[in-house]
């Protein structure tokens, strides 16, 4: 039964098997939009200079472009449109429509063969290669060669549309004029048509391949800058349906689809639309290019370093290993350089999986320069950058480096990495503890034009560089204690990158961070504890770290070694300095606060020969405060001091607030104690001195909020005056220390064993 | 109708057609014939050809009735006489295709049945224009967009007239035709349910609802009217849905109540032992109904598949010059035909003959495939995968096409890439030794042995067609140095082709035998090892070898050790092997490590 209703449409325009998605050559046809448009274009032809004004031809010069390259639009839009730019145009097109569709055809026929009119002349109007010209020449070739049957459609469309705009603008006008007897018919009507409207509300109509390709190109675009800007996956996703409805061939759309399933993170529908498009693409490559056999090959390799990619971008690291052989295989039989190019960087990306070996790289690198690649060459560049910068090369070098792709970005143009760099650089300053650099890195991303606006016309892209760099922006924020501005930059990120984005996850953690370091800093650490899950599904090492910390803080303490020495022993295998370092420094404050300062020091020790050797001078210095600490614990504060001297300028450089409260607070704690042993009026001024230094702690602590630090520093305060007999300040510091004490708990830490 | 005579045709509706057919059995075949002449003949006037034929088939099966029983033509009623001229004049326009004529000079009539002709006319007409538009619409890109325009309008009216209760089982029929059309499918499966039940005995709103269910699970949940006729649609809806065995047992069973001349039947037996690749079978049920139906054209696509699987040349060749002879424009002649020239390697000419097929019916899928299969064999990768993926645009469970699209990218060296194409295929065909085969062979090129040597075991527990898993596992355990497992699996290789008592010359065998020997004299087996060595003698490339071992055996023994056997063991089953590692062919999942998109 089926057979007899199924259609016998087909209209096998086929040579060898191939369907020609392109049967005349012609990218283009004449819709009834087009003939409004067109009507539009003779209108601003006929009327002169004096009709309309400057100001008017020129936004309507403007409105042209989105015209001839947007999707078809119904005709009460198109006069609104042309109205906003110059209402009398607007009526006279409307006129003229009107007359056309309300006449006869042989009205449209002389349309028509008037257009060509404007050509010639030996002053035309327009000028044939230009893109208005380009457009009427489209027009003109497309119309004469429709048959007779198709003109006569063209026309009843044309009277369609017409009447389509005319009941629009009718409607609108007759809204609250509606008598009831005609409401209720329409609500009949309504009521029957109201399923097959909503089906076809989205789809406006189809696209011809000229339009087609313009939208496909303009979302490309816009998911890769600005997420936020291109249609919504759901949406994205039907409008490419119906494209495909329309045309199946068209093969650029099932590539779209697997960009917009990526976002989504649908693996089935990503790799069902990518292999659609390579076969789809490989027919066409092989139709297209005069040397067919390799356009067709070329396509093969494409696709199965695609597919690499795909598996690489999912996690499956094993299967993209598998493809990326095969592209490499074939690209080697082929001799294909540049495919093998591509394949090489990918295979670092994937050995960074495992192993960093950065051999891998360097050929990469030279390689594509060999070979003219320069967007791969300064990728592989940055990759090479990042990963020595990890092993601990030294900064000069790396900044070298940079420079020198900096040079090569520029040289071509290409903004994405210029991004890249300086995102780059933020982060190794970061890394190297120089928050000053990093920040002045990061503004000037910021602020910096992004050399795609000129095309664009977008202010600023919404990279991941962009997202990294105001990541770091926030963090460092809040390390100075500025809550309130990192918090605005998070608002920022947020509705720059909304949570179901690409990047979103990179200021979640960050977020997360800020929030569990401000609860630690309260003593709320149930706070904190409840932050560590959230953590943990961003990036597991830092959530095991934050968990240590967390149980540390609460006394925990053989569960916070286990976990500490189970992470160090991870860390140590996938060699993430930085957290080895970290992890050293709790292991090592785990065992001074089990009073068993002496085990700590060869700890503190490795972890300070590390941190030179990487030159994490954030780390480093850090890691002399916790020694400064020991020693002052074993009773050599003299020593102590000594090292104190040498760290503590860095940390008033560069380092966080709450480091900044904690240094002075143990110079002054040294002072103290090593002012035991002098005499009397010496003894005296060194006391003072230290209650200066511990001021000036209290004033790093209370930016933070370390309200524990406080109670520490004022009863500290309150004995020292005490020594000194100042009894008024002693009072004072004692009632704060009063009141602090009665707002938190006690964890029956000995107060010397804090640092 | 003869159980209730005073009821007119024009109010054939639910009531009367269910005491016609409420029986669920097939006790009373004569009135089942009655009923099927009923209906050809109400279908017949309304213009809905396939179903008519459809019946008539079924009744010419059935023997002949008596005169007494014959039934008078259904009376005429008061609206049917008013319509009488106007249904005359409109039917012949209508037999002649001219259905604008038709429907302008039914407008305004009031009986069910020029009215059914009448919407049904409009239609049609609104199909043949659409198809006429095809050819010269304005742009490529309309292709897709050309409509059947009258569509609309008939949703709009046949709604309101539905909402109303006034459709008959064919009125709702068309109904769901045009929610098909309009891509409805959820409300289209419902339209066509109830004129199920309003119309029990009309095949053609049945097929409808075979062609909108894609699984077992959706055809779970349709409430059906239980009558005879629901026993031919599930019988159907099973062959589709590749649920085999069920189909045949409900065919069977239809066969057993009276039904065996029945060419439908045959065909459709046919058709299904086709699809789980039973060859002789269903060659003889074709060869069968051939001699029944000499004339017959439908169906005869599968038949000339299968001959083209036995390469039987002169066979084909009759098959194709009897079709041509009879109707030489129509699809299943056309793929015939292609078949024929495809097997005596004129590519070229195959693949133009399946293009013919596809201009006569572009939704024909096989001749998509098919034309993939040409297209491979003249070394066209590009047009060969660009027909299979229209033919998985027709059909996305198109098991073939996957498999072809595997193909074409294993032949193009890309062993990862075929992965993905031969995973669905065998999504769509899980019990399909060919899939899995061909996954293994991937898996093996891309030297993951141990999913090679899942699928490669699961392709044996299905049921091995080419009899090549097992060797195929065996020689991966043998690269694997699991000698044991080898040798396992060239004893169950063997047993497995000595069993199906084929005396199809099996290369492998000698290899099987060859390794067989020399595992069982490193493990010093030499009664075992001797009698695999002697069988080893009988095949051209391992009779050195075997004689060697022979030798050496003789040699061995001679040294004076007593043979270790005080009980010789079965023909080449050493106890160890034969006590508890019968093979088991328990199906586990098949539970391959890598993601399956």
């Amino acid at each position: 039964m089926a057979s007899v209703h199924e259609s016998l449409y087909f209209n096998p325009m086929m040579t060898n098997g191939v369907v020609h998605a392109n049967v005349f050559g012609i990218k283009d046809w004449v819709t009834p939009y087009k003939i409004a448009v067109l009507v539009l274009l003779n209108e601003m032809g006929r009327t002169g200079e004096a009709a309309v004004s400057l100001m008017e031809r020129r936004r309507l010069n403007q409105l042209l472009l989105p015209l001839l390259q947007g999707p078809d639009i119904t005709l009460s839009k198109l006069y609104k449109l042309i109205e906003e730019s110059c209402p009398q145009l607007a009526n006279s097109v409307q006129i003229r429509i009107k007359l056309m569709a309300e006449g006869e055809l042989k009205d449209m026929e002389q349309f028509f063969d008037d257009l060509s009119d404007s050509f010639s002349g030996t002053e035309p109007e327009v000028h044939k290669t230009s893109v208005v010209g380009l457009f009427l020449r489209h027009m003109i070739l497309a119309y004469s060669k429709l048959s007779f049957s198709q003109v006569f459609k063209l026309y009843t469309a044309l009277q369609q549309y017409f009447q389509n705009g005319e009941k629009k603008t009718v409607e609108d006008a007759d809204m609250e004029l509606t008598s009831t007897e005609e409401g209720e018919r329409k609500m009949e009507k309504e009521e029957l048509d109201v399923s097959i409207r909503e089906e076809e509300v989205s789809c406006s109509g189809p696209l011809s391949q000229k339009q087609a390709e313009f939208f496909l190109s303009q979302q490309a675009s816009l998911l890769k800058n600005d997420e936020t800007k291109a249609l919504t996956p759901a949406s994205l996703q039907k409008e490419l349906n119906n494209l495909l409805k329309f045309n199946p061939d068209f093969a650029e759309a099932h590539y779209l689809s697997y960009l917009n399933n990526l976002r989504v993170q649908d693996v089935f529908s990503s790799t069902h639309s990518l292999l659609h498009y390579f076969d789809r693409l490989i027919l066409t490559g092989a139709e297209s290019k005069s040397n067919g056999e390799e356009g067709y090959g070329r396509s093969l390799r494409y696709a199965a370093l695609n597919l690499a990619a795909l598996h690489c971008r999912f996690g499956h690291y094993q299967q993209a290993e598998l493809a990326l052989q095969e592209a490499i295989r074939i690209a080697q039989e082929a001799n294909d350089h540049v495919c093998l190019q591509h394949c090489l960087s990918w295979l670092y990306v994937l050995g960074q999986k495992r192993s960093d070996s950065y051999v891998l790289l360097e050929h990469s690198v030279k390689k594509a320069v060999h070979f003219g690649l320069p967007y791969l060459a300064s990728l592989g560049i940055q990759s090479l950058v990042q990963q020595r910068a990890f092993a601990g090369k030294t900064a000069n070098k790396l900044m070298d480096a940079l420079k020198d792709s900096d040079l090569l970005h520029w040289k071509h143009s290409l903004s994405e990495l210029i991004d890249i760099s300086i995102a780059q650089k933020t982060a190794i300053w970061r890394l190297y503890g120089r928050s000053t650099m990093a920040l002045q890195q990061a503004q000037m991303l910021l602020s910096m034009n992004s050399l795609e606006s000129v095309n664009a016309g977008v202010q600023q892209n919404n990279t991941e560089s962009f997202a990294v760099a105001l990541c770091h922006l926030a963090e460092l924020h809040a390390e100075q204690g500025c809550f309130a501005a990192a918090s605005e930059v998070l608002k920022h990120l947020r509705e720059r990158f909304p949570p179901n984005s690409q990047h979103a996850q990179l200021w979640m953690l960050c977020d997360q961070k800020i929030q569990f370091d401000r609860a630690m800093n309260d003593g709320k650490y149930h706070l904190a504890d409840s932050l560590v899950t959230g953590i943990t599904a961003l990036n597991s090492v830092e959530g095991v770290y934050r968990k240590a910390i967390v149980l540390q803080a609460q006394n925990q303490m053989s569960e916070a070694h286990k976990l500490l020495q189970k992470l160090l022993i991870h860390c140590q295998k996938i060699r993430n300095t930085e957290m080895v370092i970290s992890v050293l420094l709790s292991v090592a404050e785990l065992y001074r606060r089990s009073s068993s300062p002496t085990i700590a020091l060869p700890v503190l020790l490795q972890a300070l020969a590390l941190s030179k050797e990487y030159r994490l001078q954030y780390l480093a210095s850090e890691t002399v405060l916790n020694l400064a600490f020991a020693q002052l614990i074993l009773g050599i504060p003299e020593q102590a001091l000594s090292l104190l001297h040498m760290a503590i300028e860095p940390i008033l450089a560069d380092g966080a607030v709450l480091d900044k409260g904690r240094a002075m607070f143990l110079v002054a704690k040294c002072q103290v104690a090593s002012a035991a042993s002098y005499d009397p009026p010496k003894k005296a001024e060194a006391l003072e001195a230290a209650i200066e230094n511990l001021n000036e702690a209290k004033n790093y602590f209370a930016k933070v909020d370390c309200k524990e630090q406080i109670r520490d520093v004022v009863y500290f305060q309150a004995r020292l005056y005490h020594t000194l007999g100042k009894t008024q300040e002693r009072n004072r510091c004692a009632m704060l220390f009063r009141q602090l004490h009665q707002e938190l708990p006690s964890h029956g830490v000995p107060l010397i064993n804090h640092l | 109708m003869a159980a209730n005579p005073t009821v007119v045709p024009v109010a054939l509706t639910a009531p009367v057609v269910q005491v016609l057919s409420a029986s669920g059995d097939f006790s009373n075949l004569r009135e089942i014939k009655k009923q099927l002449l009923l209906i050809a003949g109400l279908t017949r006037e309304r213009g809905l050809l396939h179903s008519s034929k459809w019946s008539a088939e079924l009744a010419f099966s059935l023997p002949a009735l008596p005169l007494a029983e014959l039934q008078p033509p259904p009376p005429i009623t008061e609206e049917d006489a008013q319509d009488m001229d106007a249904y005359t004049l409109a039917k012949a326009y209508f037999d002649v295709k001219e259905y604008d004529r038709a429907a302008h000079f039914l407008h305004g009539c009031n009986s069910k049945k020029a009215y059914f002709l009448y919407m049904y006319s409009r239609y049609l007409s609104g199909e043949k224009k659409k198809d006429d538009e095809t050819v010269d619409s304005l742009g490529p890109l309309e292709k897709g967009q050309v409509k059947n325009e009258a569509l609309r309008e008939l949703r709009v009216e046949l709604s309101k007239k539905h909402q109303a209760r006034e459709l008959d089982g064919f009125g709702l029929y068309l109904y769901g035709v045009v929610l098909r059309k309009l891509d409805l499918v959820k409300e289209a499966i419902d339209v066509f349910v109830e004129a199920t039940h309003v119309l029990p005995l009309h095949w053609g709103a049945w097929l409808e609802l075979c062609n909108l269910i894609t699984d077992k699970e959706m055809l779970k949940f349709l409430s059906l009217p239980d009558t005879w006729m629901k026993e031919f649609f599930l019988a159907h809806i099973y062959t589709e849905l590749q649920l085999i065995e069920e189909a045949l047992q409900k065919y069977q069973n239809l066969i057993d109540v009276g039904f065996s001349k029945s060419s439908y039947i045959v065909s459709q037996i046919a058709v299904a032992y086709h699809n789980i690749r039973d060859i002789d079978k269903a060659l003889s049920i074709f060869n069968e109904l051939r001699k029944q139906d000499p004339y017959r054209i439908e169906n005869m696509d599968t038949f000339s598949n299968l001959l083209y699987v036995r390469s039987m040349k002169s066979e084909l060749s009759y098959l194709a010059h009897n079709l041509c002879e009879i109707d030489k424009y129509r699809v299943e002649t056309c793929c015939v035909i292609g078949n024929y020239y495809s097997l005596r390697s004129q590519h070229e000419k195959a693949a133009l003959y399946f293009q013919r097929a596809l201009k006569l019916n572009p939704r024909y899928l096989g001749a998509w495939t098919l034309m993939g299969h040409e297209y491979m064999e003249m070394k066209n990768t590009s047009a060969a995968i660009q027909a299979y993926r229209h033919a998985i645009e027709v059909n996305k469970r198109d098991y073939r096409a996957w498999y072809g699209l595997g193909q074409t990218y294993e032949i193009l060296k890309m062993p990862f890439y075929c992965l993905y194409y031969y995973r669905r295929a065998h999504q769509l065909r899980p019990n399909d030794s060919r899939m899995l085969v061909a996954l293994g062979e991937c898996y093996e090129k891309l030297n993951q042995l141990v999913e090679a040597k899942k699928c490669y075991w699961r392709a044996y527990a299905v049921g091995d067609v080419e009899k090549m898993a097992l060797v195929k596992l065996a020689k991966l355990h043998e690269q694997l140095t699991e000698s044991e497992q080898a040798a396992q699996c060239y004893i169950k290789y063997i047993q497995d082709i000595y069993s199906c008592g084929e005396i199809v010359e099996h290369l492998e065998e000698s290899t099987a035998f060859r390794y067989l020997a020399q595992y069982y004299f490193k493990c010093k087996l030499w009664d075992e090892a001797s009698t695999c060595a002697q069988k080893c003698c009988a095949f051209n490339d391992t009779r050195e070898e075997g004689k060697a071992l022979l030798r050496q055996i003789l040699q061995l023994r001679n040294q004076g050790e007593i043979p270790s056997t005080e009980m010789p063991a079965p023909f080449f089953l050493p106890a160890s092997l034969s006590a508890n590692n019968t093979p088991t062919r328990r199906v586990s999942p098949l539970n391959l490590s890598s993601v399956t998109p």
